[in-house]
């Protein structure tokens, strides 16, 4: 039993360090995307 | 009407539920895992900008494109009903974890002034001997008290309708972020003149679970220390127990729906401004609590009101800190209520969607007979909020350990979807979660992988270390999805195809079609509807509109039987399934846009008179139709134009425009209008003109005094001795242009009040 845990304890670990490792490429490609269109709120919406 | 909100007031009502998570979530977090948690709610809100991009994602594929509706996609109808009772936990408990610690903070106060004012001796001898000491309020029962309080007011709120509680969203949030600039500012000042204590990393060996927090995973390994034995996990768990700090992002999808034109750009721009003011409120206030309150007083004292204590530790006089305080719990309560709010308006949208698809049944989406909004949904929602403030007891942590269940839960299930629909949906996306790498000719989605396994790796580790959310997490959920299931089961025995259902409407008679009320602009677009399957005018008409500038009005006509008199029928029979068919997919089409529109059933007995006379009570400046499988667009004019003319003095014209599947365009004029031309015309009436102006005292006339005489005179004589000749000669006119190319004889010539011409889009409003 203490052994399935520690596979899936891995797991997790795994799936959590490579998934912050890509998550973090997603925030620098769309923090460009972001600041474009922050540069373009000239047409804001009406409130 | 079917009205669309800004971006910022969209931006307004997430905010109110995702930023006022700042006043709660650190604490909680700092009570689990120890004096690190800061870094790991700054993590989770560097996190929320990768989940906000999922969310933008599935918003660009569906206009509702919250969890049901994605799941559903991906997944199918049962685990769409799982994720949407997952969600439906973390909405029922965003209101009572927002109120009761609202009550916190207020009480926290109410409490420290009544220990000042006792240590200057203003509480009376009698008062204090009463309370045994300084009189104090039971902080959680009192809590409780303005949590309910709260709930029932924006219950309230909500019945009577979105746009109102919009406006208040947009309210709470200016003022919030005055609270916000002059905390970090202050906060900043603080830091040089006072310095500040050091935040440990987040480094395993800064990691202090309790038994509490490491759940059923405590009970397996008694006196281990987790993050020693495994490292990784540990942060992991931290990150778990700091989850709840991005609460929120749902709601997201649930405004995208109300959402004006342009919708991607502004939803976009909702998503950017939701990120950025969450991470700097959140993630560094956060930080700063950690800095400067001491150790000594922050968990013990102000754990469930710990911007308070930021307050009472910065530099400067004791009032002004109690000033600021107070000013601190006053936002506080504010924006706590406004996160209420957006728990009644987010879980009133998801219910509404599940409910369209038939797994509500329709008694819940009934309009309210006064607001016309889905009044049974709210109260249900709002009834298990009060239920669950009471039986929370005003335990924040408690609250937030259940939340969190619901959070990360309907997160994991909506990126686990989307990732699917990578692969199942292959149409077109308004936007993607960017890394996307192509090889061999297949995309890998590698952006969106990651962010599904960061949360579900999350929600996997949240199910063994967060014990009390996950017994009432799951008990909830199932109960929510047997309701669901059964609800499913006798909606489609009722509707016997299981076909998707319709929108509810609201509906207000009137004897007669005005203008003004219907609160419409002058030079408005009349857009008649028949054939939910063929609305590609309405689709033209709103791509061509700024709705903002011009009114679209899209109308049904009712045609009742011949000798029923309008004012008979009820309103079931104006408004039947078809219509309520009918008007679903207008509205769709406009949501789709973001562009608001009227809508309005006429009953009348012919479809031609009804159009004519609709537009010329609203005055409107077009009517946009789709073309006719019966007759050609000429012939469509023809008769609209045979009805105009049949219509009463006063009188407006208009321009008819019919719009053909490939959305081109053909215009005609309704109305006397000048005729149009043609150049053998024109040349004659110059020839003539030249001729005549060489005449003595005649070289100063003009075209059209030629063609005024020339038509008196024909006047004349067709009304005398010429009459048979005349009508000869214009038959064989008639005849002789009717054979020519491009005018087909079937077609029946225009009727003098319509003129054929070319147009681009529907006439720009003149009156406004």
């Amino acid at each position: 039993m203490d052994f399935l845990i520690m596979v899936g304890a891995r797991l997790l670990e795994a799936m959590f360090l490579v998934g912050i490792l890509g998550s973090l490429g997603v925030l620098l490609v769309s923090f460009v995307e972001d600041a474009e269109t922050l540069f373009d709120m000239e047409d804001k919406g009406h409130s | 009407m079917l009205t669309f909100i800004s971006y910022w007031r969209a931006a307004a009502i997430v905010l109110n539920d995702l930023a006022s998570s700042a006043f709660y979530a650190c604490g909680i977090a700092e009570q689990a895992v120890g004096k690190s948690a800061p870094w790991f709610i700054v993590g989770v809100m560097l996190f929320s900008f990768t989940v906000r991009a999922v969310y933008v994602e599935s918003c660009s594929m569906f206009v509702r494109g919250g969890v049901y509706r994605v799941v559903k996609e991906a997944l199918g109808g049962t685990l769409a009903k799982l994720s949407v009772s997952a969600l439906m936990f973390d909405y029922v408990l965003t209101g009572p974890i927002s109120g009761v610690s609202a009550g916190q903070y207020i009480v926290g106060l109410l409490n420290e002034v009544m220990v000042t004012a006792d240590a200057h001796g203003w509480i009376p001898r009698a008062v204090h001997n009463i309370f045994h000491g300084t009189p104090q309020f039971n902080v959680n029962w009192t809590s409780v008290v303005f949590a309910l309080a709260v709930t029932i007011y924006y219950w309230w709120e909500n019945i009577k309708g979105i746009h109102e509680s919009s406006e208040k969203a947009l309210w709470v949030m200016q003022i919030t972020t005055v609270m916000v600039v002059m905390l970090l500012g202050w906060s900043g000042f603080t830091l040089l003149k006072n310095g500040f204590q050091h935040v440990p990393l987040p480094s395993p060996g800064n990691l202090h679970f309790t038994s509490e927090s490491l759940g059923f995973l405590h009970h397996r390994f008694p006196g281990q220390s987790l993050p020693q034995t495994f490292g990784v996990l540990g942060i992991l768990i931290a990150f778990g127990h700091s989850v709840l700090a991005m609460s929120g992002e749902e709601s997201l999808a649930q405004v995208n729906r109300e959402l004006a034109h342009p919708k991607l750009k502004n939803l976009k721009r909702t998503a950017i401004v939701i990120a950025l003011y969450s991470f700097i409120f959140t993630g560094l206030t956060a930080l700063l609590a950690v800095m400067l309150i001491p150790d000594s007083v922050r968990v013990p004292v102000y754990k469930d009101n710990l911007i308070a204590g930021l307050a009472m530790y910065m530099y400067g006089p004791e009032l002004m800190r109690l000033i600021f305080r107070g000013f601190v719990v006053v936002v506080g309560f504010l924006i706590l209520s406004g996160a209420v709010n957006t728990a009644i308006i987010g879980s009133n949208g998801v219910l509404n969607r599940v409910s369209e698809d038939g797994v509500l049944a329709d008694w819940f989406r009934l309009p309210h007979r006064k607001y016309g909004t889905s009044f049974r949904i709210i109260n249900l929602i709002v009834g298990l909020q009060l239920f669950t403030i009471i039986a929370s007891r005003g335990d924040v942590y408690a609250l937030g350990e259940a939340y969190a269940f619901g959070v990360i839960w309907s997160f994991a299930f909506k990126g686990l979807a989307m990732l699917v629909l990578r692969f199942k949906y292959k149409g077109e996306r308004g936007w993607k979660v960017p890394l996307n790498f192509h090889i061999a000719g297949y995309e890998i989605p590698f952006g969106m992988a990651s962010v599904t396994m960061v949360l579900l790796a999350v929600a996997l580790v949240n199910l063994f270390t967060k014990s009390v959310a996950t017994v009432s997490g799951v008990t909830f959920s199932a109960v929510f999805f047997v309701i669901f299931t059964l609800s499913e089961y006798a909606n489609r025995k009722k509707h016997a195809h299981g076909q998707q259902q319709n929108d509810q409407f609201q509906l207000l008679q009137r004897d007669t079609v005005e203008r003004e009320s219907l609160n419409l602009h002058p030079g408005n677009i009349l857009v008649p509807v028949r054939d939910y399957n063929t609305l590609i005018h309405l689709h033209w008409a709103l791509e061509k509109i700024d709705t903002r500038e011009q009114d679209v009005v899209v109308m049904s006509a009712r045609i009742s039987r011949f000798g029923a008199a309008a004012y008979d029928l009820v309103p079931e029979q104006i408004f039947s399934d078809y219509e309520q068919t009918l008007f679903t997919r207008a509205v769709a089409v406009a949501e789709s846009f973001g562009k608001k529109v009227s809508l309005l059933v006429v009953p009348a007995g012919d479809v031609w008179a009804a159009i004519v006379q609709t537009a010329n009570n609203l005055e409107s400046s077009a009517v946009v139709a789709g073309v006719s499988s019966k007759m050609t667009p000429p012939e469509q004019a023809f008769n609209l134009g045979r009805a105009w003319e049949a219509l009463p003095e006063p009188k407006r014209q208009f321009v008819f425009q019919v719009v053909y599947p490939d959305s081109h365009v053909d215009s005609f004029r309704i109305g006397p209008h000048s005729p149009s031309m043609k150049d053998e015309d024109v040349l004659l009436l110059h020839r003539l003109w030249l001729n005549i102006t060489r005449e003595e005292g005649l070289d100063k006339l003009h075209h059209h005094e030629i063609l005024r005489e020339a038509l008196t005179r024909f006047a004349r004589d067709y009304g005398a001795r010429d009459r048979d000749d005349i009508l000869r000669e214009l038959r064989q006119l008639n005849a002789a242009d009717a054979a020519e190319p491009g005018r087909g004889s079937a077609n029946p010539p225009p009727p003098p009040v319509v003129q054929r011409e070319s147009d681009d889009g529907p006439p720009a409003n003149r009156s406004s």
